[in-house]
């Protein structure tokens, strides 16, 4: 009995495992399929490592499961009585030294063979699309060569190489989209980029990967892949209204400490304040951060990076002004 | 005849009990210190993954969230390998390595005394922080920058972190070079370097790595202390300094730092297998000169940690290629214990199933360590639950499989007495089981893009099942380790007596009583083969039968 529990406990994790993988995608046996082309190889990579190792796994675990159902004491036989005392044999020794060594040669050399259409640079392409993006605690800035800002949603045209431009305005973050490609770090100090070309259209989520502090868990990322004309339609719109960026600044900047309605979560109620009313209050606050002696926590500097023009903080205002719930007494407006 | 009298001693301050213990020089008594204070820890660690596991139990949930979260993973990590790792197996090498070499005690008694007392004061400022205003470091365990800078860690805690891991640093370094003074100066006649325990083998590469690496992590935390407290900026991107300079030297020192924790009980595993397979270990110089070869390589491989931060296809290629190479000797090690068991005699008691246990698991975690370690693939699964679950697999399953597995069969040696065997049985299934479906179902997590250190989600389906099934083990793994808790303190009291050498074994600390008397031996007989026990009793034997 006590011989089965371990093998129920596996048997019942499999079928878990199979159970999950009917209902979801791949249920986690490897990376997500990927939207680009080299998520595609990472993954195409993720099957060659695999398939050595689960071949290494079973004659591995296989000897070893073998012995020990083989030479296990049998009824009879003392405990003291000794198996045949084999110090070694080199011979052995140095094929199992050195299969392993080879297999892992070989894997090396698969690997670093592929590593070109994993790292696409499209860099050179003059028709890639450049997108500059900005890790702050706890948001993303996406900031496209015409100067439109989005937080934290991306939108991008299908088929069209892509090169993001990583930076970091507090701590260190990582932009991750599994049904794209794999994650790179956006580091205060050093910038980054990351590149790849989506080949399908829809909507995938992603999040920050490295901790990055109290709200870490929140930063989270969407990333839309359209069609080329959905996609330059809603650039030449964006280009011209800022409610929307007003809207998704405060989900995005405002909303994760404060709540949606502004009453308050990890950071204190602010719906209504005053500040939120006066611009230039607003602007220092946001731009300074806010540090109070004796409460615990800080809210951090989040708007450095934001447009010169102050695009952002004005269409941020526009957004909470319109919404009764959130702007003080007397400075609501459209 | 002249009768001597003994002048009596005046009873001082020293002489009650617990300040006999508090104040004792003795190896043994200071390896037991060492293993009760870092199973304290362990267990007070293991709590703190039991609550981040309910947190993450099911979706959007609020048991702790935010700072506290970060703060119980933060401080679970960084107790479990700095306060229970390092220092139980300093504890075990501690109470075993005098005895495997035949000395009387370690070479420096107070310097290793100190050691202790160091290690214990900065454990305690490290668990303190708890209570500190703002509560403990929340940064996690690595604590990169600038996140544990002043700016964006401002708390008193990020503070207390870096005093207390100074603290148990300088205790690791003591004692390891303590260690290796011991074991090149003390062993005894006949012991040469190819006749000494593999566990003492294990932990002459320990040593070595601690004193070349643990210096690094004491240089990387005084830039972070000064950059904290003394305005300068080393580590801090603002004012000119780099945030990357801080992970290249934490990891210089925290990969070897995984082989510091892992070689010892690799010992452990070299030492049980050969005495319950009834056979000579299979390869003995190849085990011991494989460890050697881990320790170096695993000094130039530290940069797999860093594969995100964009260091170029050029590095990121050579530490693939050398991580890599760290799989040959390791893939030695676990094929020679392997060979060890063919055509043996394998008796399963509680010590055995710990180690073959060992094996299994640690096999696993060394192959996910191929699939991390290849960077295009490690782009997804870096910072993600599959991380957390391979290096779980080394560790736990690698690591303190191995401790349990010596803890048990070294009972019987510091205590005089023999273990429960059905209870210790049932802790191996259940701890067995639990391990597994904690983390399982990790793997696919992290594959499914759940990042490490989030304290919420909100995916239901199957991402939450596995999440539930893997906080399932966890508390079966506490159910466990409670069952070992019950053995030791009822086999401490009231099991029964063993001899010398219950386990008909190989090597010399059987030779003493147990447990040991204060100086260990009266005699200690020459050393001819690294198994001087089996020496002894087949010469014993012929003896008789002549």
């Amino acid at each position: 009995m006590r011989r089965r529990l371990p093998v129920l406990g596996f048997a019942a994790l499999l079928a878990l495992a199979l159970a999950a993988s009917a209902l979801a995608g791949n249920g986690g046996i490897a990376p997500p399929d990927s939207a680009t082309d080299s998520g595609s190889e990472i993954n195409e990579l993720y099957w060659i490592v695999m398939g050595v190792l689960v071949a290494i796994f079973l004659i591995v675990e296989g000897a070893l499961a073998w012995f020990i159902l083989r030479y296990r004491r049998r009824r009879g036989t003392p405990y003291e009585a000794e198996g045949p005392q084999i110090h070694g044999n080199t011979r052995l020794e140095l094929i199992w030294t050195g299969i392993p060594l080879l297999i892992l040669v070989v894997l090396m050399v698969v690997t670093i063979v592929k590593v070109p259409s994993v790292e696409a640079r499209p860099s050179a392409d003059e028709n890639a699309l450049r997108v500059h993006v900005g890790g702050h605690q706890f948001y993303w800035e996406y900031t496209y060569e015409n100067g439109v800002v989005a937080v934290d949603t991306l939108r991008l045209p299908v088929d069209r190489p892509v090169v993001l431009t990583l930076d970091a305005y507090d701590v260190i973050h990582s932009w991750w989209v599994p049904e794209l490609t794999g994650k790179r770090d956006t580091i205060p100090g050093r910038t980054n980029t990351l590149s790849f070309t989506p080949h399908t259209t829809g909507v995938f989520q992603g999040q920050c990967a490295e901790l990055c502090g109290v709200q870490h868990a929140v930063m989270r990322t969407t990333v839309e892949v359209v069609s080329a004309e959905e996609f330059d339609a809603w650039l030449a719109q964006q280009a011209g209204v800022s409610i929307s960026l007003g809207e998704q600044t405060w989900q995005g900047v405002c909303a994760k400490c404060h709540a949606l309605d502004g009453t308050g979560d990890y950071g204190p109620a602010i719906a209504g304040n005053s500040i939120l009313a006066d611009e230039a209050q607003l602007k220092q606050l946001l731009a300074g951060g806010k540090d109070d002696p004796g409460v615990s926590g800080y809210m951090p500097a989040v708007a450095t990076g934001w447009p010169e023009d102050d695009r952002q903080l004005k269409a941020l205002m526009e957004y909470i002004a319109s919404n009764p719930g959130l702007a003080p007494a007397g400075a609501q407006g459209g | 005849m002249a009768v001597r009298v003994h002048e009596a001693a005046l009873p001082t301050w020293k002489d009650g009990t617990v300040m006999r213990w508090l104040t004792s020089v003795d190896h043994k008594r200071i390896g037991l210190m060492y293993i009760w204070s870092a199973f304290t820890f362990f267990v007070a660690a293991g709590i703190m993954a039991l609550l981040v596991r309910l947190q993450l139990a099911q979706e959007n949930q609020e048991i702790a969230t935010q700072g506290s979260f970060n703060a119980l993973t933060t401080m679970h990590g960084t107790a479990m390998v700095f306060l229970f790792a390092m220092p139980i197996l300093a504890g075990i090498a501690n109470y075993l390595i005098p005895l495997m070499i035949g000395a009387r005690d370690m070479a420096f008694p107070r310097l290793n005394a100190l050691s202790l007392w160091i290690y214990v004061a900065g454990a305690l400022i490290l668990l303190g922080s708890f209570g500190a205003s703002g509560g403990a470091a929340q940064a996690g365990w690595t604590a990169y920058t600038p996140l544990s800078g002043p700016d964006y860690s401002p708390e008193v805690g990020q503070d207390l972190w870096i005093l207390g891991l100074h603290l148990v640093g300088v205790s690791s370094l003591l004692g390891s070079i303590n260690f290796l003074v011991t074991i090149v100066n003390m062993r005894a006649p006949g012991m040469t370097w190819t006749r000494i325990p593999l566990f003492v083998w294990s932990m002459v590469a320990q040593s070595i790595l601690i004193v070349l690496t643990v210096p690094v992590i004491a240089a990387a935390l005084l830039l972070l202390i000064l950059d904290r407290q003394a305005g300068t900026s080393f580590l801090l991107p603002d004012d000119g300094g780099s945030a990357v300079l801080y992970q290249h030297l934490f990891w210089f020192f925290g990969h070897p730092e995984v082989y510091i924790l892992i070689l010892p009980a690799f010992g452990v595993i070299s030492e049980v297998v050969p005495v319950f397979a009834r056979k000579p270990i299979f390869g003995y110089k190849a085990v011991a000169f494989s460890s050697l070869g881990i320790a170096f390589i695993s000094m130039i491989v530290w940069a797999h940690h860093m594969f995100t931060v964009g260091l170029g296809d050029t590095l990121n290629s050579y530490f693939l290629v050398a991580t890599y190479l760290v799989a040959i000797p390791t893939g030695v090690k676990i094929l020679n214990w392997i060979a060890t068991l063919w055509r043996g005699n394998l008796t399963f008691r509680t010590p055995m199933l710990f180690a073959v246990g060992m094996i299994a698991l640690f096999i696993i975690g060394g192959l996910s360590g191929v699939v991390v370690a290849n960077f295009p693939v490690d782009y997804q699964v870096h910072d993600s639950y599959y991380v957390v679950a391979h290096f779980h697999y080394t560790l736990f399953g690698g690591m303190v499989f191995g401790i349990f597995a010596g803890l048990y069969y070294w009972f019987p040696k510091m205590t005089g007495r023999m273990f429960d065997e059905r209870l210790g049985r049932l802790h191996f299934w259940l701890l067995f089981v639990g391990f597994n479906l904690a983390f399982i179902p990790q793997h696919m997590l992290g594959l499914m893009g759940m990042p490490r250190r989030i304290y919420t989600y909100d995916r239901g389906g199957v991402f939450e099942i596995y999440n539930l099934v893997s906080t399932i083990g966890a508390f079966l793994m506490a159910v466990a380790v409670l069952l070992f808790i019950v053995n030791v303190v009822r086999s401490w009291r009231t099991g029964p007596r063993v001899g010398n050498d219950p386990w008909l074994a190989d090597t010399l600390e059987w030779y003493a009583a147990s447990p040991p008397i204060e100086h260990n031996f009266e005699q200690v007989p020459y050393v001819s083969s690294h198994r001087p026990l089996r020496d002894l009793r087949l010469r014993i034997r012929a003896q008789r039968n002549a």
